[in-house]
């Protein structure tokens, strides 16, 4: 069951990290690494109770919290280029 | 699964490396090193470094992307074109090669039979639960048995914050124009109203959390080192949003200035105490006269807290300077 959870995280990681490196916008990188940052969250989740740590989720929280911020950032840095680079 | 997963994660990693190293936008580079940062941090924790994973995820994909992205807001995106040479790639297949070649010598993954494993780790182990009592055996090491490396960390810390500070400025300085690295986004993200309203809730619990950690240390993951960076990233996160000068209204430059000294005086006068105390410096047992258990968990708080005071102000005054650097650009 966590197993299958897992692989299908693992699975959209790939997909979302192909994203970021492709781009071809700033846009298509920040959405990219936003949801790299949430699948990051749940697979740490996943492996805590795959491997019996669920306190692992303290973990979890803090990458949660760090990814808001960035995400604001992000959108700072956006703003600083006027709308992006392509 | 587990080593199915982390083979996965080398896989994402190695991918990202060559990436970063050969795109030429640095805004993308920079989002790439937060991924970089993140596939760390979740190796970190297959591995039950959760400490070191957690220090990761806080300063290598939280501060450490900031600050990049503060510098890039004051350099351009673009990166130079490159001058094809092959002196610097011969330097460094060289000291690749010199790396590679060096962990022929180290012990195998999990070897139980390596230097680690058997040099005072296992006394360290053993002895903590009676020592000091408390159940972060990763803390006991830091903060007592290894309490004078964690303080030269500290100086090196507080060595790094002011060589960084002497280079942009403590961001005093110049006259307070609108476009200020704050008030420019200040303008700009009050039409961003869904964030203005989820920061204003959110920034509290992210300086709670911070708290947390700082003082839940002995007992889960985190420490001073983490709760200071996701302190100062609870006050950066609210002056991107509210501007710059609403932050230095609640907390001033100068007591950022302060805290970075305060933090490792507060360190040092722990060892100096357990020095008065009759102890070896930074010797908690004689905290406590009647329970050395007690002293060295009390050593411990207190030496933890010198380190977040320091860390928060550190990355808190290198905001201030970039902030204060774009306002006079």
């Amino acid at each position: 069951m966590f197993a299958a959870a897992a692989i299908a995280v693992l699975i959209t990681m790939a997909l979302a990290l192909l994203r970021a490196l492709r781009g071809p916008t700033v846009y298509d990188r920040i959405l990219a690494l936003n949801m790299f940052g949430t699948k990051t969250v749940l697979l740490i989740a996943v492996a805590g109770f795959l491997t019996g740590r669920p306190e692992w989720l303290d973990l979890a929280l803090l990458y949660a919290l760090i990814g808001f911020v960035l995400r604001n950032t992000k959108y700072r840095g956006l703003g600083a280029d006027e709308g992006g680079t392509p | 699964m587990i080593p199915l997963i982390s083979a996965a994660l080398f896989a994402f990693l190695l991918a990202v490396a060559v990436a970063v190293a050969r795109t030429r936008d640095l805004f993308a580079a920079a989002m790439l090193t937060g991924i970089f940062s993140l596939l760390s941090a979740g190796l970190f924790t297959l591995l039950d470094a959760v400490d070191v994973a957690f220090t990761e995820a806080a300063v290598g994909a939280g501060i450490s992307t900031l600050l990049i992205l503060g510098t890039l807001s004051l350099t351009g995106s673009p990166e130079a074109p490159p001058r094809r040479s092959w002196a610097p790639l011969g330097v460094v297949a060289l000291a690749g090669g010199a790396l590679l070649y060096a962990t022929l010598d180290m012990p195998a993954f999990g070897d139980p039979g390596a230097p680690a494993h058997l040099h005072v780790a296992p006394e360290y182990l053993a002895d903590t639960p009676e020592d000091i009592g408390i159940p972060n055996v990763v803390t006991a090491v830091l903060a007592s048995y290894r309490g004078y490396d964690t303080l030269g960390e500290l100086v090196v810390i507080l060595a790094a914050g002011v060589g960084v500070l002497l280079l942009v400025g403590s961001g005093d300085g110049g006259g307070g124009g609108e476009r200020a690295l704050g008030s420019e986004s200040h303008v700009r993200m009050r039409e961003k109203l869904v964030l203005r309203v989820v920061a204003r809730r959110l920034v509290p619990f992210v300086l709670l959390f911070a708290l947390y950690v700082q003082f839940h240390g002995d007992y889960g993951p985190g420490g001073g080192f983490q709760a200071g960076v996701v302190f100062a990233a609870g006050l950066i996160l609210y002056g991107m949003i509210f501007g710059v000068d609403e932050v230095r209204r609640v907390v001033g430059p100068r007591a950022v200035e302060v805290g970075i000294a305060a933090g490792v005086l507060l360190f040092i006068g722990v060892g100096v105490a357990s020095l008065l105390g009759g102890a070896n410096f930074l010797d908690y047992s004689a905290l406590d006269p009647h329970d050395p258990a007690h002293g060295r968990h009390l050593g411990i708080l207190g030496i933890e807290l010198g380190v977040g005071v320091t860390v928060a102000s550190v990355m808190t005054a290198i905001y201030y300077g970039f902030a204060g650097r774009s306002r006079r650009a």
